[in-house]
């Protein structure tokens, strides 16, 4: 697979490690609750019950638990693409709709939805375009996003002609091309290969480190949201609710052998503990 | 590149072995024809060859009627699918009317079709309207509703307006099966063009043609307007073809 081209741009700003514990308060959940009516006339399904959650400025964090534990919906909720039956989300004290509105989202799914008409650079340009920014502009983006991923000599390729795990990092670089603050990403590297997976996680971190961005990663994968994350969020099912909130202090920048260290270990038993009903 | 040239090579042996055949007169002794019930291909060229002028004037007074009827029908059939798509509490309704026009057969609707206008070009283009909406309907329905899994959500969470996701995603989305509808549609209309000149009392037209000169025991003429139907099907499927490898190269079907 293409190397990560690390070349520093100017607007990729150094993330300063010593003062990484940020203030900043992004993003609040409060008393969130989210049920789903059975389209059949059944039991309704609470997907998520009173969920309480704040999100640092800059934080990497993960929303991690079995299938049907509610992370994914919560990502919607966030995401403005769901709403809420009852509770309140304000990202830096607005209304989810009103910062999709802005265009202040980007959000990566779990396959990397491209469009198969467009080249990889009108692929990573639509977003752009929808934004109204100039055509000269746009170019200059899209080629500094797919330098930033490592995909410079592939733009004139169309989607079908890349592995899928290029095809990720093509989703990541067009959710990142319109500046946005929080990016939103919805397991995804849970449809790749173990080996395109740690590396992409690795190439994820180098990204965040360069962009400064809010992360909410959403995973099934114990190893995987421990890795990544400053903090990891437990959601455990029947209904969605959050388990335990535990913070990652693993050293940062984390590379292979981070994964090999008692204290990941750690880490990883005491997530995998703190299920409850699985 | 084997496969390829093997492809091409195999299928048109077995047409020149065919047509030897039934220039040795093979067939007619297996099957018990006499010449006249089938005349052989050097007759049916001889034939053609002495009346092409008029042959090639019957053959576009059906083509034009059919092409006509394909552009409108392909249209109709089209918005009714756009409609249908923005508007799905009643353009449903819409699609699920057209869609019921193609499981009317043509033999039953031309000859009640021609009363309803006057000139037989327009009871051409009348049929082939019909005949042509549904395919169209159903399949670029199909096309600007199967989109992929999130792409709506991706659109969205850009705060994208219905009309930005009908031109950037929607539209895109469905050109292969625009094109899939147009291939149904081609040899569909030239049927049912010369369906209708059978049924009509006009006096020209590749339907007319091969009716009239059947009946007067003209097999060698009637069978050159059929050799001059099947070309013209074949040149406008082609050129379709080439218009689509171009269009949609991206597509999984063109690769």
């Amino acid at each position: 697979m293409e190397a990560f081209n690390y070349t520093d741009t100017t607007e990729f700003m150094e993330r300063d490690f010593s003062n990484s514990k940020e203030t900043g308060t992004e993003i609040k959940i409060e008393n969130v609750s989210m049920v789903f009516p059975d389209k059949n006339g059944g039991e309704p399904v609470t997907a998520l019950q009173n969920v309480n959650l704040e999100i640092k400025q800059g934080e990497f964090i993960s929303l991690l638990g079995p299938s049907g534990c509610g992370k994914t919906t919560l990502l919607r909720l966030i995401a403005d693409l769901l709403q809420p039956t009852s509770g309140n989300i304000t990202v830096r004290g607005e209304t989810p709709r009103d910062v999709r509105l802005k265009k202040k989202y980007g959000i990566v799914f779990q396959n990397p939805v491209l469009y198969d008409w467009r080249t990889i650079r009108r692929n990573v340009c639509m977003p752009m375009e929808l934004m109204g920014m100039k055509k000269s502009e746009r170019t200059a983006r899209v080629t500094k996003m797919l330098e930033l991923v490592g995909l410079l000599d592939f733009g004139k390729h169309y989607p079908y002609e890349l592995s899928g795990g290029m095809q990720q990092r093509v989703g990541i670089a067009r959710a990142l091309a319109i500046k946005p603050e929080i990016l939103l990403m919805d397991e995804p590297f849970s449809a790749l290969d173990e080996f395109t997976r740690e590396k992409l996680q690795i190439d994820l971190l180098r990204i965040w480190n360069k962009t400064n961005k809010t992360v909410i990663f959403v995973t099934h994968n114990i190893s995987e949201a421990v890795f990544l994350s400053d903090r990891v969020v437990v959601l455990s099912p029947h209904p969605g609710r959050v388990s335990a909130v535990v913070d990652i202090d693993l050293p940062r920048p984390r590379d292979m052998e981070c994964r090999q260290t008692p204290e990941f270990f750690d880490y990883m038993t005491k997530i995998r503990n703190s299920f409850e009903g699985v | 590149m084997k496969d390829k040239i093997k492809n091409i090579v195999l299928p048109a042996s077995f047409g020149i072995l065919m047509i030897a055949l039934w220039e040795g007169r093979m067939i007619h002794k297996l099957l018990g024809f006499k010449p006249f019930q089938l005349p052989i291909p050097s007759e049916i060229i001889k034939t053609l060859s002495k009346n092409f002028n008029k042959a090639i004037i019957d053959t576009l007074t059906t083509v034009n009627g059919a092409l006509v009827g394909l552009v409108i029908g392909c249209i109709i059939g089209f918005l009714v699918a756009v409609i249908a798509t923005q508007f799905p509490k009643w353009g449903y309704t819409g699609l699920t009317v057209i869609a019921t026009f193609n499981a009317i057969p043509i033999v039953a609707l031309s000859p009640i079709m021609n009363r309803w206008f006057e000139s037989g070009f327009g009871q051409k283009v009348g049929v082939v309207t019909v005949v042509c909406m549904g395919a169209m309907a159903i399949n670029s329905y199909r096309g600007l509703n199967d989109l992929k899994p999130f792409a709506r959500d991706l659109m969205q969470s850009y705060a994208a307006s219905e009309k930005e996701v009908f031109f950037k995603l929607r539209l895109p989305n469905c050109l292969p099966s625009i094109f899939t509808a147009i291939k149904i549609n081609v040899p569909a209309a030239l049927m049912a063009a010369m369906i209708s000149e059978y049924f009509a009392a006009s006096t020209s037209g590749l339907g007319f043609g091969v009716k009239d000169n059947l009946r007067k025991g003209m097999m060698a003429m009637g069978w050159s307007y059929i050799v001059m139907a099947s070309l013209v099907g074949i040149i406008l499927y082609l050129f379709i073809i080439v218009v689509e490898r171009r269009a949609i190269k991206w597509h999984a079907s063109q690769r």
